[in-house]
Formats: C-alpha cells, sequence, structure tokens
C-alpha cells in the first residue's frame, strides 16, 4: 500500500491491527523519512543553537522551516542565491515549510483577508504586503523545501461564527488550486492541502473531500490545537483521518505534546510538527515520560541524577540536574543542553511507537504509556474515549 | 602540575610543558596557550558535545569564580571538582577570581574584603571564603585572590594598598592550601599586583616568591580595574611591563596574563616569556559576531581585515567560509551569509559557530607561535601578526572616519527635510550623529 511521484512516495510498511496506527517509510527528495515523525521547528533556518550535525545525531530526519521568517530574513535573494534553504543552513536533510498564513494572523493584529490574500503591515518597516497563495508558494519554491503548505485561510480554532468559518474552509480549498496551478517544482517539492473546517464535521467533510480529488502527495490537517477543548479536538482529527486517503501521508499541524502524539498516532496521523520541545528548553523544562521537570526548581540544585536515566542523549550522559539548575536560564550553554534532551525525547517517543507498531503491540504500548502518565489511575475521559473509538480500552493497572 | 621549559627561542620567547596533572597524569599542555573562557564551568556557547568537535585533546578551563559561585552547592553534592561538574572531565580547569571579559566598576575593595561582581550583583568575600569555594571547586590548578584591579594610572597609595592586601591573601591562601586535603591535586598560582608602580609592584613580587615552594607558577594582574578606560593601554607601556616583570621571576615557573588582550600584546608577552593566557579575546569577539581571520603564513600579505565583522551587511551574498582553508568545523559547513543571518535574526548558532571558528583559530595563533619558537623564527612570526593586527586599526579607524561623515551628511538631509514638511516649525536638536 502507497503512493508514488517524484518528489514524495509513501509505503506503509505495518498497521497496527486494533487502531488506526501505522508505521511507513516517506521517501523524500532529501531523505527517506520513516513515520509516524515529529518534526522540531526551525523556524529561522537554524535549531535553538544546535548544528545540523547534532540534529543528525538526534535522529531528526525531517524539520520545519517558516516560509514567513524565511521570506523576510534573509529573504529570497539570498535564498535563491545560496541554491536553497538546504545548501544555505547546510542541512541535507529534510524540510517542510509552511505557508506563511498561519504566522500572519498569530503575529500580525493588522492582517486583513480577502479573496485575492492576505493583506497585512510588516513589522519590519511597516510596509503594506499582500500574501496571495501565488507569492507563498513562489517563496516556497525559492525556499526548496521537499514537502511545503498550501496556503489557508486561518481562522482562530475557538472562533464561533459559522459563516466566517464557512467562508475560510471553502477560500481554503480554492486557494489550493491557485497554489498547485503557480507551483513550479512538482518534481521535487510536494504540496500539501490543509484541511479546514474548524470544529464543524460538517465542512470538515467537505474540506477533506475536496482536498482528496486534487492531484497531491499527502495531506495536513488544520485549524486544531489552538486553544479548544480536548473533547472538541480528538474527534476532528479522528474524522479528518477517516476520510482522507489511506495511500498518503496525514500530516497533524502543532501537535507535539506526547499523549497527543500517541493518541493521534492511534487515529491514524503520520506526521507532527511543534515548537513546543525546543521551546519549553529556553524556560528550563526537560521532558520526561511523566512530564516535564523544570530545572530551575531548588530541589534540583543538588540533584546528581541525569534528567532522564533511561536517555541514552549526550545531555544526560555527561550533565547531572544540578548542573543544569546551576546554568539554567543563565548560560545558552544550559538552552542548548535541555534542547538536545527534548528532542530526543520526541525522537525516542517515535521510535518507539514505530516499534510497537511493527511489532503488533501498539495497543499495549498505549496501555502503558497512559497508566505510567497518570500513574494514579486517573485518566482523563478524552484518552478513554479517544482511543476507544480506534478500539484500545485502557485497563487500569 | 609540573613545568618544564623545552625551548628557548631567540628572545626570552620559549616553549614549555605543563605536566603532571595528579586527575589526568596523561595530560601534556604545550605553552604558549591559551585557556578555554568559562561561564558556569562550561565552554561559554559550547556543550561538551560539540566542544569534541573543536578540540580532541584536553585543554586549560578558565574558571572565573565571579561567573560560578552559584554552582557551589551542586559541586559540594557531587565532590569532585568543577570541570567534572560541569561535564569536562578531561579538561584541565584554572580557577580564578574575575572573569575578564566583563566590565565591572572599579574599586570597592574595603579591608580584608573584595568585591566579587556575579550575575546576581556584588558580594563580599574575604580570603577564607575564595579558600572554601575553591575546596569544592577543586580546580588543578587555582589563582590566589588578589586585590588585581588597578591601573597603570593609579598612584603609589592605591597600589601600596593593592599590594599589601594581596601579600597578606597570598599568606592566607598558602596556609589553607597547605592544610587542605581537598586542594592535595591543585597548584597554586601567586597573582602579581600593584604593577602601576615599579617598587610596589616588585614588593609584592618578593613576597610571593617567599611562598615559592608552594607555588608552580605566577599570574600578572594589576593591569586593568575592570573597566572600558583601563583596557587601553599603549603596546609599549605593557611591553614595558612584560620584560621587567618577566625577568625577575624565577625560569621554572609558569607565567600567566589574565585579560583580554588583542593579537600584538599576545605576541610581545610571549616574546618575553609569557605562557598562558586566558583566553577572553576569542570570547569578545564572537559576542561582538567578529570573527577572527590572521593570516599565519609568513610568505603571503594579505589586504583582507584580520577581525571580520560579520553583522555586516557586505557578507549578505558571501557565500565563501570565514577563512579559507580553515579546518574548524565552521568553516568546512558554513557560510559567512549564514552567519551573518544568523547574527540578524540573534539566533543562538551565530554564537555557537563563531565561537567554534575563534577558538581554533585563537589556538592556531598559539600553534603557530610554538613552530616558531621551534624553528628560532619567532621574531619574523610576531612582526607578520602585529603588522596585521595594527593595519586592522588603522582601517577601521578611517572606516569610523568615513562613517561619521557620511553620518552627517544624512543629518544635514534630514534636517533639511525636517524643515521643509515642518512649516518653519524647525526642531530644536538636529545636530549629532544620530
Amino acid at each position: 500500500m502507497g503512493s508514488k511521484s517524484l518528489a514524495l512516495s509513501f509505503h506503509v510498511q505495518a498497521e497496527c491491527k486494533t487502531s488506526r496506527a501505522r508505521a511507513g517509510i516517506m521517501k523524500l527528495p532529501h531523505y527517506e523519512v520513516k513515520t509516524p515523525v515529529f518534526m522540531p521547528v526551525g523556524t529561522q533556518g537554524t535549531m535553538k543553537g544546535l548544528l545540523p550535525e547534532q540534529l543528525e545525531c538526534l535522529d531528526c530526519e525531517i524539520i520545519l522551516g517558516n516560509t514567513y521568517h524565511l521570506g523576510n530574513r534573509p529573504g529570497t535573494d539570498v535564498l535563491e542565491k545560496a541554491g536553497g534553504l538546504h545548501k544555505f543552513m547546510s542541512w541535507n536533510r529534510a524540510l517542510l515549510t509552511d505557508s506563511g498564513g498561519f504566522q500572519m494572523v498569530s503575529l500580525l493584529k493588522l492582517a486583513e483577508i480577502t479573496e485575492e490574500g492576505v493583506k497585512f503591515k510588516s513589522p519590519y518597516d511597516n510596509s503594506e504586503i499582500m500574501l496571495t497563495p501565488e507569492k507563498s508558494i513562489e517563496i516556497q519554491n525559492c525556499i526548496g523545501a521537499d514537502i511545503i503548505m498550501q496556503l489557508d485561510d486561518v481562522v482562530q480554532t475557538t472562533f464561533q461564527d459559522y459563516d466566517r468559518i464557512k467562508e475560510a474552509t471553502e477560500r481554503t480549498s480554492r486557494w489550493l488550486d491557485r497554489c498547485l496551478k503557480a507551483h513550479k517544482r512538482p518534481s521535487e517539492q510536494s504540496i500539501f492541502p490543509i484541511v479546514q473546517g474548524l470544529l464543524d464535521r460538517e465542512l470538515r467533510e467537505k474540506s477533506a473531500r475536496d482536498h482528496m480529488s486534487k492531484d497531491v502527495n499527502g495531506f495536513a490537517i488544520g485549524g486544531l490545537s489552538g486553544g479548544e477543548a480536548k473533547d472538541e479536538f480528538w474527534p476532528m482529527v479522528s474524522l479528518s483521518t477517516g476520510l482522507l486517503d489511506k495511500n498518503r501521508p496525514r500530516y497533524l499541524m502543532g501537535v507535539g505534546l506526547a499523549i497527543d502524539l500517541v493518541i493521534c498516532v492511534a487515529l491514524g496521523v503520520d506526521m507532527f510538527d511543534c515548537v513546543y520541545p525546543t521551546r519549553t528548553a529556553r524556560f528550563g523544562c526537560a521532558l520526561i515520560n511523566t512530564g516535564q521537570l523544570n530545572l530551575r526548581q531548588k530541589q534540583y540544585e543538588t540533584d546528581l541524577n541525569p534528567i532522564d536515566d533511561d536517555c541514552s542523549c549526550s545531555t544526560c550522559r555527561n550533565y547531572t540536574r544540578a548542573y543544569l539548575h546551576a546554568i539554567v536560564t543563565v548560560e545558552t550553554v544550559a538552552c542548548h543542553l535541555i534542547s538536545v534532551h527534548n528532542i530526543a525525547f520526541q525522537m525516542r517517543l517515535m521510535q518507539t511507537i514505530r516499534d510497537n507498531i511493527e511489532r503488533g503491540t501498539f495497543p499495549q504500548f498505549v496501555n502503558k504509556f497512559v497508566n505510567e502518565l497518570y500513574s494514579n489511575g486517573d485518566f482523563p475521559p478524552w484518552i478513554i474515549n479517544s482511543l476507544s473509538s480506534v478500539g484500545i480500552s485502557i485497563v487500569k493497572k | 602540575m609540573r613545568f618544564a621549559v623545552k625551548q628557548v627561542g631567540c628572545g626570552g620567547e620559549r616553549i614549555g610543558y605543563l605536566t603532571g596533572f595528579v586527575k589526568s597524569p596523561n595530560t601534556v599542555i604545550e605553552t604558549p596557550a591559551a585557556a578555554l573562557f568559562t561561564q558556569g564551568g562550561s565552554v561559554v556557547h559550547l556543550t561538551a558535545e560539540v566542544l569534541c568537535k573543536v578540540f580532541t585533546n584536553p585543554q586549560l578551563l578558565w574558571v572565573p569564580l565571579s561567573n560560578s559561585a552559584q554552582l557551589e552547592n551542586g559541586l559540594k553534592a557531587q565532590g569532585q571538582g568543577v570541570a567534572k561538574f560541569a561535564g569536562l572531565p578531561n579538561h584541565i580547569a584554572c580557577a580564578t577570581l574575575h572573569g575578564n571579559n566583563e566590565l565591572t566598576p572599579p574599586g570597592h575593595f574595603e579591608g580584608n574584603l573584595v568585591p566579587l561582581w556575579t550575575k546576581q550583583g556584588k558580594k563580599m568575600i574575604t580570603a577564607d571564603r575564595y579558600m572554601d569555594f575553591m575546596e569544592v571547586f577543586k580546580p588543578d590548578i587555582l589563582l590566589a585572590i588578589a586585590d588585581g584591579r588597578s591601573t597603570l594610572a593609579d598612584g603609589y597609595k592605591r597600589n601600596q594598598k593593592a599590594v599589601e592586601r594581596t601579600c597578606s591573601f597570598l599568606d592566607r591562601c598558602v596556609y589553607r592550601y597547605k592544610a587542605s586535603k581537598a586542594l592535595r591535586e591543585t597548584s597554586l598560582i601567586g597573582v602579581i599586583v600593584g604593577t602601576g608602580h615599579r617598587n610596589k609592584c616588585f614588593e609584592c613580587i618578593k613576597h610571593i616568591l617567599k611562598h615559592g615552594e608552594h607555588l608552580s607558577g605566577i599570574a600578572l594582574a594589576g593591569i586593568t580595574d575592570g573597566t572600558e578606560e583601563s583596557l587601553q593601554v599603549p603596546v609599549q607601556k605593557l611591553e614595558e611591563i612584560f620584560r621587567t616583570v618577566g625577568k625577575v621571576i624565577p625560569n621554572d615557573m609558569v607565567h600567566f596574563v589574565e585579560g583580554c588582550w588583542n593579537p600584538e600584546i599576545i605576541m610581545t608577552a610571549i616574546q618575553h616569556g609569557w605562557d598562558v593566557f586566558d583566553g577572553t579575546y576569542p570570547l569578545k569577539l564572537t559576542n561582538a559576531g567578529q570573527a577572527l581571520a590572521l593570516n599565519f603564513d609568513l610568505t603571503t600579505n594579505k589586504d583582507d581585515m584580520c577581525i571580520l565583522d560579520l553583522n555586516d551587511k557586505r557578507y549578505k551574498l558571501d557565500f565563501g567560509p570565514i577563512l579559507k582553508d580553515c579546518e574548524c568545523l565552521t568553516c568546512k559547513k558554513h557560510t559567512r551569509a549564514y552567519i551573518r543571518h544568523l547574527l540578524e535574526t540573534r539566533e543562538m548558532l551565530s554564537n555557537v559557530l563563531l565561537s567554534i571558528h575563534n577558538l581554533h583559530h585563537f589556538d592556531q595563533m598559539f600553534v603557530h607561535a610554538r613552530n616558531h619558537i621551534a624553528t628560532k623564527t619567532f621574531e619574523v612570526y610576531k612582526n607578520h601578526i602585529s603588522h596585521q593586527y595594527r593595519l586592522y586599526v588603522k582601517n577601521l579607524e578611517n572606516d569610523l572616519d568615513s562613517v561619521k561623515v557620511k553620518l552627517s551628511e544624512k543629518d544635514i538631509e534630514q534636517t533639511k527635510k525636517k524643515i521643509c514638511v515642518s512649516n518653519g516649525d524647525v526642531p530644536k536638536v538636529v545636530t549629532g550623529c544620530g
């Protein structure tokens, strides 16, 4: 099972017999990526102080860049002359870029969205800029990522006005056509459409069906993870993955919390991205199976354990919690060290998920994972419900 | 620790070996050399994992208490010393009171108290408190606490006070050192102060040498007081100090120089027999977004600047490495344009890449110095490096002048515009460089 194209071929190698989880290989021009995959976010052509070879060491196979930021700095003129972002940042594995639309809505109060595109004032020089679907693809063609995103009409997830949500969903489909038409490098880059519709079942279904009819190599699920309740979140993921083609990869945007990754893999998602692991590192928070350690806390001052005994990352091999406590938020090195650990944590989780899918033990793994995280047995209903919707029942240990 | 002079050059320059470190018996540090400057025990901007990509051999770590005092409780619990605690167990830690990378207020010494300028503010400490810290830091090399914060412009009184205080600190340090179990594997270094007054300075040296049997080396301080102004010392004046002080110190003691000194000054110090430098200079460049790019080849003279300011727009489309033929990881894999982008976007990787290059290249400057001492060509090498640095300073001054002119022209134009727009409502202050 799978799909083939020059820019992306996807092979499902193992499927969970109970849930919708699957493990596969996504062949991209720059790298063969094992799915399900977590993609760390390197906004401006760099990953929070880490060298490309460190990311390779951490088994990162694909990372994200942000079109909006890269389009401003260094700018397309530099990227074009550099021969694309891969060469500019010296990263030889796969890259994915977003469309730039999300940043405009999240960063800029002055964004005005019309049928033509998103109009906003540049925070750099206050000039008025219009980001159209064509412009977004032009910039992304120049950046040269393996996977690029269509420009979508973004509405805040918690937004209530049905008419506006409907407009945005339908416009996203129209913009997809414009993006596909404007795409100049289809044999090297794959455009992913974005399933919209926020929390409305009908609109989301329509959006997914529209996109399914297009000649694309994979799909993104957008408009979620924006502050909505978990009980509203997972049914939309489930609805989307249920409709989308099994032979093409599915990318859930902006999700990266360990428990969310486990649940959404069970619901049939193949790709994730989130700034959380590296952002939280800057504030001194290290990820562990049962949540996170805030290394600024006094209790770690004389704690001679590594962040995580079971972690084999270079931070856990060389440094104690006590040392990290002493330099956290003071020295840049602390930020690098915790980022390394947090990315290692995400990568190890995804590797464990893939291994369990391949071995046919995914449901058991999910059970163990949830029991460890909620050791008091107090499982949140959304976890029970989402998992039981795909046939995994959580048994209290 | 033992120090042995292996070879002396035509002038006072010499090649030496630091060996016999109890914790790492196989380590050999060749001098002249620079230590790697640390903050909070880590080489600034570089994790242990990345440092391995720059140096495969053990290095000297320069560990100022002023930026690492917060490690104390953790170190106490761990009990194995600062290098191990900071994830750098194979390296050699040299602990001292102050770092020379940050500007600090002058003065603030009171009686037997020394100001320690930390990120959390000023802490007054005694010699005993300093030695308490050192007993948990367990450095391989320990510079005695001193009042080294005076300038060459200071008069008799300040120098006298500095020497008096430092001598009594040293007595206390030696006393504590002799009695300390924790410091058995540590080598003690005496610190020369009062440099601004010849007689007082010599008095200080005399006193240090009285403790000679307990000391493995001496360090030179008392040139700057932590302020910007005090760093502006003419090289001739420093040469005089390196020469006169260097002469009276026994040859078998390793000579340390503290301070953020440029390549020309370092070459001068080396020529007068100074062995180890504190490594602040490359850090200062890195933090300013600058890269050291000296030409070590004596057969060619390049007009290129020996320091590149990678913030400069001129590198926006420059896809070459910082320095052609440089063997560091940064130059092998990354471009000037990329580093400029990282600086512009204030990304942390800029400091990492610049540190990798600057530490490597600064180290190469010492490797070449040792090679030239060995082949009796140090004088030529020194002149070659000094010439590049002087040319760089001269070009910089010319650039500054032209920038000033440009700015004032722009100012005039802007002022003219303002006057037009404001219809007679002329802004009051329109002078200055923006």
